[in-house]
């Protein structure tokens, strides 16, 4: 288990000064940030830009010491006992670099596997079935400046596994890429978790990424964890609205005025709005799950429905919910 | 063992991939060198280099191509190992640095291999040129058979480790380049390769023996130019063995602490 345990980091940032007088001032980029990684098991790290969320997974795969607190891989201390983490960890980031361009794929792979003391037919057979894995077999002799941005990133995906790592960051590792190669790119990750138990911890700006991938998602905000939860657990938790989309061929002003009804006594609004084919699109938001009175009163009002979707609030809108409230 | 050689040979692989791609890449470690040696020995046409000449108390004229080849030979060594270091650049804007230092990797296996496999690519072709240069000068004197393959055996060792020594400066800072400027004209002037550093005032002499590249030369020609024997080359064997040695603890200690900065500052990734 990788345990993280009130860490902080605060870097010292040069300001402005002479030559001879130089200023410095001390930054916090993480503060007390405690979480665990378990086998199997994937978890997200949320948060806007400069959240912290970079620097907390270069601490945990010993690329920076942390200023205070403790994180543990196994046992072993990732400071002190940093030899025998590394050989735990590997990281995988998004975009094209981390690599050797005039290389090829199988001899980036060949040179990433040596520093970690693999070689031989042990190195040759790791490679082959990396390769294999990410779909890359056919290129593996190709120099990796003419791989496609997608044959980049699989390559990442193979160099960070070179290893067999027990434990995996992945720091956008879907940036930039097309949406199937990025849906093939998810798949591959919960595999890696569900079916070789592997303990992943992955940061995205892509929400509906987190909220297929995690079993728990942390949510860091200047560099301070602010919630802690299931993708659903934290969409509830902070009772966000539900908008109830209903399309009607009609609107009368009885039906306006009894919708208004409902959506108070539910503690909620309602929005209307003629749409372009002369229908009526009503919106009604709110905590509680309005659509079993909605149906009856239409029932009641004699009113087809054309259409009807609820949209449930978004691990985006947790996010962008809390840093409006931090914000305030 | 078996791991550190599988490490050097993926280090040379790497490196004769990714630096030495082109055939224009040996052309051009051939010919800059040779350029320069020629550049070198007809700068001294225009001035007396006879029996009366002051260069005569330390050199003779007939030793004069020689005494140069011999230098550009040492000074090609160690200046590839500059560039090498240079190129330590290259990894932090690529992001492979991180990836080497997030591997459990002996850092100093790390930097004397991508010593070894820069040296091994950038000098060979002019070694061999020097070879037959020297064969075609003609009086070499060397102390024996052995003399050729120990004077590559001490110019290999001490660059390698002074290679070393320059990455570990490398990896402190994104903005050690100057380095290149600050050590590699001084020691092209002061190392004794084109001068002997015993013709040079004090203070000269105290700079050309900061660089080890002055004690390899000097034992190398005592082995190729002056056919002296091992017994005699002792004390400078001694005496480069010393300096060769406190050069890598300086460098382990270095090592560890940058490091060690990197991991404070974060500036692996700055460049």
């Amino acid at each position: 288990m990788l345990i993280v345990e009130n860490v902080r980091k605060v870097y010292r940032v040069k300001e402005k000064g002479s030559w001879l007088r130089q200023q410095w001032k001390e930054v916090e980029a993480v503060s007390d940030v405690s979480f665990r990684m378990v086998p199997g098991k994937i978890i997200g790290l949320l948060g806007i830009n400069g959240a912290g969320k970079t620097t907390t997974i270069k601490m945990c795969s010993t690329l920076l010491s942390p200023t205070s607190g403790t994180i543990t891989v196994d046992g072993y201390d990732a400071v002190k006992e940093d030899r025998f983490v590394k050989a735990k960890v590997n990281m995988i980031a998004g975009g094209e670099r981390m690599l050797y361009w005039r290389l090829t794929g199988r001899e980036n792979l060949h040179y990433f596997g040596s520093l970690y003391g693999l070689h031989g037919g042990a190195l040759r057979s790791r490679i082959d079935s990396l390769l294999l894995q990410v779909g890359l077999l056919d290129a593996a002799d190709t120099p990796v400046e003419r791989y496609s941005k997608g044959m980049k990133q699989r390559l990442q995906i193979a160099r960070g596994l070179i290893n067999d790592p027990s434990y995996l960051f992945l720091d956008e590792p879907t940036l930039g890429l097309d949406a199937p190669i990025a849906r093939q790119l998810r798949k591959h990750v919960k595999e890696l978790a569900v079916a070789h138990g592997k303990a992943i911890l992955l940061t995205s700006h892509y929400i509906h990424e987190v909220e297929e991938l995690c079993d728990e998602v942390y949510i860091i905000d200047k560099g301070k964890l602010v919630a802690h939860d299931t993708p659903a657990q934290l969409t509830q938790s902070l009772n966000l609205e539900t908008a109830l989309h209903v399309v009607i061929p009609a609107l009368s002003a009885s039906l306006d005025l009894d919708l208004q009804k409902l959506a108070v006594r539910y503690g909620g609004s309602r929005e209307i709005a003629e749409t372009d084919e002369h229908t009526w699109e009503v919106t009604l938001r709110g905590q509680t799950d309005m659509t079993t009175p909605l149906l009856s009163l239409l029932a009641a009002h004699q009113s087809p429905v054309l259409r009807l979707h609820t949209q449930q609030p978004s691990l985006e809108d947790v996010i962008l919910h809390m840093a409006d409230r931090r914000g305030a | 063992m078996k791991q550190l050689t599988a490490l050097l040979w993926a280090e040379i692989q790497k490196e004769h991939r990714h630096s030495f791609h082109s055939k224009m890449v040996y052309f051009s470690l051939l010919i800059w060198p040779a350029i320069m040696f020629v550049t070198a020995y007809y700068s001294f046409a225009p001035f007396r280099t006879g029996a009366d000449s002051p260069l005569a108390r330390f050199l003779s004229a007939e030793q004069l191509p020689l005494f140069l080849l011999t230098g550009y030979l040492g000074y090609i060594f160690f200046w590839c190992l500059v560039q090498s270091a240079w190129q330590m650049s290259f990894e932090r804007q690529a992001g492979t640095m991180e990836m080497i230092f997030i591997s459990p990797v002996n850092r100093l296996a790390f930097l004397y291999g991508r010593s070894l496999s820069s040296l091994v690519e950038g000098v060979w072709l002019f070694f061999c040129f020097t070879l037959l240069a020297l064969l075609f000068v003609g009086g070499m004197h060397p102390s024996g058979w052995w003399a050729i393959p120990l004077a590559f055996f001490v110019l290999l060792v001490s660059a390698i480790v002074w290679g070393g020594f320059l990455s570990v400066l490398f990896l402190f800072s994104r903005d050690a380049s100057f380095l290149y400027t600050v050590l590699d004209e001084p020691m092209l002037i002061f190392s004794g390769v084109r001068l002997p550093p015993l013709a040079f005032p004090l203070w000269a002499k105290a700079i050309s023996f900061c660089f080890p590249l002055t004690y390899a030369l000097q034992l190398v020609r005592g082995l190729l130019m002056e056919g002296a024997p091992l017994s005699a080359l002792a004390p400078e064997l001694a005496l480069l063995a010393s300096v060769l040695l406190l050069l890598v603890l300086v460098t382990v200690v270095l090592l560890k602490k940058a490091e060690k900065h990197m991991k404070e500052t974060g500036n692996m990734v700055m460049y």
